[in-house]
C-alpha cells in the first residue's frame, strides 16, 4: 500500500464522522495547550531569573564567611570568630587572574539629608562595584579609589533614596547624614529596580572601612572577585581557596561561582515545569483515552468492513497501520490546534499580565507535537490491534 | 416510567457496551483522582508549613534590627545589621511589660566546633534559658542552658544529635569538653531530635550562654530578640510596646522591626492556598476533557441506536422522556466514575500520607466536593447535545434506519 | 487448479464439536462453472470461505494453482486472496463512505499499484460493466443491481483466476438478479473459475457442474 493511498483511506474514514473526530481532537487540543501554556510560564520564569542572574556579568565568584551549613546559606554571614577582612580582598586582588575584588558589609542605617530622613539598606563597598556588577552611575561617579584603610567620607546614592530625599534637584556635592556621620555625595546609581527580592534603588553606597566603622564590625559579609573572561572557572575557584587557607590556615569561607547559582536555581525550575507540566498532562491522559474510546467504536463499527479488506486480500499489518493511522492523524492534528491555542492563549496571558513572562521555546513546539503523535500510536495500539485480530469470516458476517 | 426504571434502562444501556463504558469512566475516575491528590498534596504543605510555625512557638514577638521603609520585613533587612546595635540591655528592658511571660536574645553565627581531632562547622546560638521553653524544644539527654544572669559568659553548651553523633560517635558527650573556635564549653545536654523548624536545623546546632556568643562572635549586638506574649491578645500590645521601648532607648530612632509569626504566616498560608486552588485548577481541565469525552460517545451511542430511540417512541415515549433516559445515562457515568476517582483519590492521599509522614495531605473539602460536582455537572452539560439530538428524531425514519 | 483432500472444518460450539466440512474431497478445473446448493447450515459458506483462504482447514490440504494454501504464511495467504480470488457477496459489502471507483480501486491499492495504472484498470472496469456515469457515486446513491456490479468489479480487478460469489442474487429482485447472473456468466466465458453457492435451484442449474452439500458433506456432484 502507498503511502498517500493510506492518508487517503485513513482521512476518508476521519472525515466521515466529522463531529466525533472533531471532539476527540479537541479532547487532545485541549491537553497539548494546557501543557505548552504551563511549560511556556515555566520557560519564561527560567529565562527572566538567568537574565535576573546574569545581569551581573557571568565571570563573577562569591566569597562569604563560615562553611555553607545544610540550610544552603552559610550562617557565617550572621556571624563568625574568623571574618573575611579588608586585607582578605586586597589579597585576593592581588591574584592575576582577578579582574577587580570588591568587599561588602551591608547594614541598615538612616540617612538624613535636605531636611528629610529615610531609613535605607547602606552597602559598604569598593571603588569596582560598578565595573563588577556592571551597576553604572546615571550622574556624577562611584566611590573613589581611596586608600582602603582610610577613605574619604564620600557616598553613592540608589535612586530611589536620591528621589526621596532630593526630588529632583541634583544631589551631587550635597552633604547627608547616614548612621549619624556626615557624608558627601558624589553620584547617583542608574535605577535597576527589584532583583529578586531586594530592591536595588532604595540603597546608599559608602566606603567600605567606613562601613565596617558605622556597623562595629570586622568582618565582611562577602568579597567579590570579577576575573579575566576566558580563564577556567575551576581555576579561579581554586586559586582564590589557595589563598584564603594560606592566609586563615583552614577553610572557613565558602565559594560561590554564577554558574553554581545558575545550575541550583535552573535545576529548581526545571523541576517545577516539569511538576506542572506533568499536571497539565493528566488532561492529555484523558485525552489519549478518548482516542482509545473512539477507536473502539470505530473499529467495532467498521467489522465487516475490516472483514471486506482482509478478503480482498489486505494483510494484518495493513489494517494495523490504517487503523493507527487514524489515531495518530487525530491527536497529531489535535496536537496543532492545541500547540497554537497553547501559543496564542501565552501570548495572550503575557499581553494582560505583563509581569508574567512567558516564553515558548522551539524545542517544545516539536516536543509538544511529537508527544501528541506518540499518544495517538499509544492510544491506537490496543484498538488498531483489536481490528487487525478480527477473524475475518465473523467479520464478514456482521452487519 | 418512574426513576428507577430510568436509572436501570440507563444501566443496562452502559452494561451493553462494556469497553467504552469502562473507558470513560477510567477518564472521569482519572480527573476525579487527580484533582483529590493535587488538592491533598498542596493542603499537605500548608498544613507542614503552618505545623512549622506553631513549632516557632506561639504568641511569639520577634525583635530584629533594621527597618526598611519601602519592602518593610524584606530581604533588605535580613542581614540585620545597624549602626546603633541592638544590646542585651535592649532586651532586658522589654521584660518589664507585664505580658511579656519570656524573653530570649539570640545570636547566630558559623564557628569550628573541634572534639580530640574531629572537627566540624557548626551552626552557632547564643542565647538563655528561656529558649528552649519559647521555641518548644525537647532535651534529648541532659539539660538546657541554666538560668543565670544575661551577662556572665559560662563554658557550658547544649549540642544538637547530629553534631553529638559525628564529632563524639560512640563516646559519651555529656560532660566532655569541646573546643568552638578559641574556647571550650562543656557539653551538658544534648537536643532531641524533633526540633526541626524551618531557617535552623536544631541537629546541627550548639547552643551557647549569650554572654559566651558575643565574645565568641565577637560583636555586642543582638541577632533576634523572642518574646513570648502571655495571651494571643496581648501581642499587639507587646509589639507596640517593644517598637515604643527600642526607639526611646536608641535615642528617638526606629531602628527595629517587629514581627509575629503570624504574619508571617499568614503569608505562607496565602501563598500555598494560592498554589493549591491552581494546580486543582489545571488538574480540573481534564475534567472537560472526560466531559467532551462523554459527549462524543453520547453522540455516538444515539445515532447507533437510532432504531432503538424510534421504538421506544413507537411505543409512546415522549421526547422529555428520551432526554431523561439519555441524561440519565451520561449522568451514572459521571457518577460512578466519580465515585470510582473519590476512593482512588482518597487512597492516593493515604499512599501520600504513609510515605510522607510529615506531609498531612488530606484532600480539603472543598475539593472534594467541587470536584464531585464539577463531574456531575459535566456529565450533565456535555450530555445535553445528544439527549437533545436523540429526543428530537423522528420516530418513522429513525426506524426505517434498520 | 483448486484441489481439496480429506478437508475436515470443526467448529467447536459451546461442549459440543460440530463438523462444518467432513471429509471433502474435491477437485475443480480452471474455468470451471460450479454451483454449491445445499441447506442452511450444510457448510456451503465455509467450503466457500475456505476455498477464499479466510478460512483454515481443521485437517487436509488444499491445493491453489499447483501451491499448497496450508502451508502459507499470513502474508502469502493475504497476496493470493488479492491476486488468484475475487468475492462477491450476498449483502455487497462496499464501504460505505467510499465511491463506487474507490471501492472498484481497493484491491489495488493493497496491492501496492500506482495511482495512474490504477485509474486505467478502474476505468476499464467501469466501462465493461457499463457504469462510467456511476463512478463518482456512493453505494447508497446506486441500486441494488449496481451496487453489486461495482462489487464484481472489485472482485475482478486484479484479474483472479478464481470468483467466489456467496447468494450473490439473495438481496436483488427478479431482474437486477438477472443482469449480475449474466455478468457472472460473461466472465466465467473469458475464463474465470466461477463458483456460485445458491439456494435458488434456477440458479443452480445453470451451471455446468453443481454440487449438493448436507451436513458438511458432498451428497451429489453432478455435471450436466
Amino acid at each position: 500500500m502507498l503511502t498517500r493511498d493510506f492518508l487517503h483511506l485513513t482521512s476518508s474514514a476521519i472525515l466521515t464522522h466529522k463531529l466525533r473526530s472533531f471532539l476527540t481532537m479537541l479532547g487532545i487540543s485541549v491537553g497539548i495547550a494546557a501543557v505548552v501554556i504551563l511549560t511556556s510560564i515555566g520557560e519564561g520564569l527560567h529565562k527572566f531569573i538567568v537574565a535576573e542572574f546574569t545581569q551581573f556579568g557571568t565571570t563573577l565568584v562569591a566569597i562569604n564567611p563560615g562553611k555553607t551549613s545544610t540550610m544552603g546559606m552559610s550562617m557565617g554571614v550572621f556571624g563568625t570568630e574568623r571574618p573575611l577582612t579588608i586585607e582578605d580582598a586586597e589579597a585576593l586582588s592581588r591574584l592575576s587572574f582577578a579582574k577587580s575584588v570588591v568587599g561588602f558589609i551591608q547594614g541598615n542605617a538612616e540617612v538624613e539629608g535636605n531636611d528629610r530622613t529615610r531609613r535605607t539598606t547602606v552597602y559598604g563597598t569598593g571603588h569596582d562595584f560598578p565595573t563588577a556588577f556592571s551597576m553604572p552611575v546615571s550622574s556624577g561617579q562611584f566611590l573613589p579609589d581611596d586608600d582602603p584603610r582610610a577613605p574619604r567620607a564620600l557616598a553613592v546614592l540608589g535612586s530611589k533614596v536620591r528621589d526621596e530625599l532630593f526630588g529632583n534637584s541634583n544631589p551631587i556635592g550635597k552633604r547627608i547624614r547616614i548612621g549619624g556621620d556626615r557624608y558627601r555625595i558624589v553620584g547617583v546609581m542608574e535605577s535597576k529596580g527589584q532583583v529578586l527580592g531586594f530592591d536595588l534603588d532604595d540603597t546608599v553606597y559608602i566606603p567600605l572601612a567606613r562601613g565596617l566603622e558605622m556597623f562595629n564590625r570586622d568582618g565582611l559579609v562577602e568579597i567579590d572577585v570579577l576575573y579575566h573572561e576566558g580563564i577556567d572557572e575551576k581555576k579561579v575557584v581554586a586559586g582564590i581557596k589557595r589563598l584564603l587557607k594560606s592566609r586563615h590556615g583552614r577553610e572557613d569561607f565558602t565559594i560561590t561561582t554564577q554558574q553554581q547559582m545558575l545550575d541550583v536555581m535552573g535545576s529548581i525550575l526545571d523541576i517545577i515545569t516539569f511538576a506542572v507540566a506533568a499536571i497539565g498532562a493528566i488532561s492529555l491522559l484523558v485525552g489519549a483515552i478518548g482516542i482509545i474510546t473512539i477507536m473502539t467504536i470505530s473499529v467495532a463499527e467498521r467489522t465487516s468492513e475490516i472483514g471486506l479488506i482482509r478478503a480482498l486480500g489486505g494483510r494484518y499489518s495493513q489494517i494495523l497501520l490504517l487503523f493507527l493511522g487514524e489515531a495518530v492523524v487525530l491527536s497529531a492534528i489535535g496536537g496543532v490546534v492545541g500547540l497554537a491555542a497553547g501559543i496564542g492563549i501565552g501570548q495572550l496571558l503575557s499581553l494582560m499580565i505583563p509581569a508574567l513572562p512567558v516564553h515558548t521555546p522551539w524545542t517544545y513546539v516539536v516536543l509538544a507535537e511529537v508527544t501528541a503523535v506518540l499518544i495517538g500510536l499509544a492510544a491506537g495500539v490496543f484498538p488498531a490491534m483489536r481490528a487487525a485480530r478480527l477473524d475475518p469470516v465473523e467479520a464478514l458476517r456482521a452487519e | 416510567m418512574i426513576g428507577y426504571d430510568i436509572i436501570n434502562y440507563g444501566w443496562k444501556s452502559l452494561r451493553g457496551y462494556p469497553a467504552r463504558t469502562l473507558l470513560m469512566l477510567l477518564a472521569m475516575s482519572i480527573s476525579v483522582a487527580s484533582v483529590l491528590v493535587l488538592t491533598a498534596l498542596g493542603e499537605g504543605a500548608r498544613r507542614y508549613v503552618k505545623d512549622e510555625f506553631t513549632s516557632l512557638g506561639t504568641n511569639l514577638v520577634i525583635v530584629l534590627p533594621g527597618r526598611n521603609e519601602t519592602t518593610g520585613a524584606g530581604l533588605n533587612t535580613m542581614m540585620g545589621v545597624t549602626p546603633r546595635d541592638l544590646t542585651l540591655d535592649d532586651a532586658r528592658a522589654l521584660t518589664r511589660h507585664r505580658s511579656v511571660k519570656r524573653i530570649a536574645p539570640l545570636n547566630v553565627g558559623a564557628v569550628e566546633a573541634s572534639w580530640q581531632n574531629r572537627k566540624r562547622e557548626i551552626t552557632l546560638l547564643g542565647s538563655t534559658h528561656d529558649l528552649i521553653k519559647i521555641r518548644q524544644w525537647k532535651m534529648d539527654r541532659g539539660r538546657f542552658l541554666p538560668q543565670m544572669d544575661w551577662d556572665r559568659a559560662s563554658p557550658v553548651c547544649v549540642i544538637g544529635k547530629k553534631i553529638r553523633q559525628e564529632i563524639f560517635g560512640p563516646h559519651e558527650a555529656l560532660g566532655q569538653w569541646i573546643r568552638l573556635g578559641q574556647h571550650r564549653f562543656r557539653v551538658i545536654g544534648i537536643m532531641a531530635s524533633e526540633g526541626r523548624s524551618i531557617g535552623m536545623d536544631v541537629e546541627e546546632t550548639v547552643i551557647i550562654p549569650v554572654a559566651s556568643a558575643q565574645s565568641l562572635l565577637n560583636t555586642p549586638s543582638l541577632f533576634r530578640i523572642l518574646i513570648e506574649s502571655k495571651t494571643r491578645a496581648s501581642m499587639q500590645s507587646v509589639i507596640d510596646f517593644a517598637v515604643a521601648t527600642i526607639r526611646e532607648r536608641h535615642h528617638g530612632e526606629e531602628d527595629v522591626t517587629v514581627i509575629t509569626q503570624d504574619a508571617v504566616l499568614q503569608t505562607f498560608d496565602r501563598i500555598l492556598t494560592t498554589l493549591t486552588y491552581a494546580v486543582g485548577g489545571i488538574a480540573a481541565i481534564s475534567l472537560g476533557v472526560a466531559g467532551i469525552l462523554i459527549m462524543n460517545v453520547m453522540l455516538v451511542a444515539v445515532s447507533q441506536r437510532t432504531a432503538e430511540i424510534g421504538l421506544i417512541k413507537a411505543l409512546g415515549a415522549s421526547r422529555r422522556q428520551i432526554l431523561r433516559l439519555i441524561l440519565t445515562e451520561a449522568v451514572l457515568l459521571s457518577c460512578i466514575g466519580a465515585l470510582i476517582g473519590f476512593s482512588i483519590g482518597i487512597a492516593g492521599s493515604w499512599g501520600i500520607r504513609a510515605a510522607l509522614p510529615d506531609l498531612q495531605a488530606y484532600p480539603p473539602t472543598w475539593a472534594m466536593l467541587a470536584s464531585f460536582l464539577v463531574a456531575l455537572l459535566t456529565g450533565l452539560l456535555f450530555s445535553l447535545l445528544p439527549a437533545r439530538k436523540a429526543a428530537r428524531l423522528d420516530p418513522v425514519l429513525a426506524l426505517q434506519r434498520h | 487448479m483448486i484441489r481439496l483432500e480429506e478437508i475436515h472444518r470443526d467448529f467447536q460450539v459451546g461442549d459440543q464439536v460440530v463438523h462444518a466440512l467432513d471429509d471433502i474431497n474435491l477437485e475443480i478445473g480452471q474455468g470451471d462453472y460450479v454451483s454449491v446448493m445445499g441447506p442452511s447450515g450444510s457448510g456451503k459458506s465455509t467450503l466457500l470461505n475456505l476455498i477464499g483462504i479466510l478460512d483454515h482447514a481443521s485437517s487436509g490440504r488444499y491445493f491453489l494453482n499447483q501451491q499448497n494454501v496450508t502451508d502459507m504464511d499470513e502474508l502469502e495467504e493475504s497476496r493470493a486472496r488479492n491476486q488468484h480470488i475475487g468475492f462477491v457477496f450476498q449483502s455487497f459489502h462496499l464501504v460505505p463512505r467510499l465511491t463506487a471507483a474507490e471501492n472498484i480501486e481497493l484491491p489495488l491499492i493493497l496491492a501496492g499499484i500506482h495511482a495512474d495504472q490504477r485509474r486505467r484498470l478502474v476505468g476499464e472496469a467501469l466501462e465493461t460493466l457499463s457504469l462510467t456515469d456511476r463512478a463518482e457515486h456512493t453505494p447508497d446513491q446506486l441500486s441494488g443491481g449496481q451496487r453489486q456490479r461495482v462489487a464484481i468489479a472489485r472482485a475482478t480487478i486484479t484479474e483472479p483466476t478464481v470468483l467466489l460469489a456467496d447468494e450473490p442474487t439473495g438481496n436483488l429482485d427478479q431482474h437486477s438478479g438477472a443482469e449480475v447472473i449474466q455478468t457472472l456468466e460473461a466472465l466465467n466465458e473469458k475464463g474465470i473459475t466461477l463458483i456460485i453457492v445458491t439456494h435458488d435451484l434456477k440458479l443452480g442449474n445453470r451451471s455446468l457442474r453443481s454440487l449438493e452439500m448436507v451436513d458438511g458433506r458432498i451428497v451429489s456432484d453432478h455435471t450436466q
